[in-house]
């Protein structure tokens, strides 16, 4: 388990950019594999919207290929 | 006359395969909108063989790129003293509509167009020229892992987009 605390920011902004981005596609990849696993296990897109704190038409807009691949939508 | 529309309906169509190639290698990242990493890539799988030859000119094997790409992202993770790796693939799928590229891709693009008058046609190299003169990014942060002296690279593959263009006019 990641210990918050052991994160720490590097001073050169090059540095700490780009583990931003690495953050971001890395939440994206996770964020499509927990989407794909909730529609296996039979949650709704309201539900699924609910859980990350958009609106469902947000979710679908940005996931719904995850959806397709799911064979569901 | 004829030539020029001749050279312009190759770049046309070396400009929809360099697009394809990067919308697929951006797919194959778990992305919907390429980045001048994936212009990159999609370049050094160009027909003409110029961007590859840019790369080999600095003594950097052009099929190192993709794993420079994805280690970049493992090392900035480290940075911040996260050891991760990417989860399990999930499939991702093109938009539907119009093209669109991430904004380091859109970059390379506008770059393209700007110069176009200089392309006669257009080759691989002058994507490598166009991404070897981005500083900060994906792209650079790769670049630099495989130890490429980005200058070195630019003026290589500029030499060779030079000689593609002058191998053009003798057709």
């Amino acid at each position: 388990m990641v210990d918050l605390h052991d994160i720490t920011v590097p001073t050169d902004p090059d540095e700490a950019l780009a583990a931003v981005v690495a953050l971001r596609r890395l939440a994206d990849s996770i964020e499509r594999q927990a989407v794909r696993s909730a529609l296996r296990q039979g949650w709704s897109w309201a539900r699924i919207a609910q859980a990350l704190g958009i609106t469902k038409q947000a979710a679908h807009k940005r996931l719904s290929d995850v959806a397709a691949d799911n064979g569901s939508r | 006359m004829f030539d020029g529309m001749k050279s312009k309906l190759n770049d046309i169509s070396t400009i929809k395969l360099l697009c394809e190639r990067a919308e697929a290698h951006a797919l194959l990242d778990q992305q919907r909108e390429p980045g001048a990493e994936h212009f990159l890539l999609a370049a050094l799988d160009l027909p003409d063989g110029t961007a590859r030859l840019a790369f080999e000119q600095v003594g950097v094997e052009p099929g190192a790129v993709r794993a420079a790409i994805e280690r970049q992202y493992t090392d900035a993770l480290r940075s911040i003293g996260l050891n991760a790796n990417m989860p399990a693939d999930t499939p991702v799928s093109t938009k539907p509509g119009v093209y669109q590229a991430a904004p380091s891709g859109r970059e390379v693009m506008e770059e393209l167009a700007a110069t176009r008058k200089h392309h006669s046609p257009l080759l691989g190299a002058h994507v490598v020229g166009i991404v070897a003169g981005m500083s900060h990014g994906v792209a650079a942060r790769a670049l630099r892992i495989l130890g490429v002296d980005c200058s070195a690279l630019k003026t290589a593959a500029d030499a060779i987009a030079g000689v593609g263009r002058l191998q053009a006019f003798d057709r």
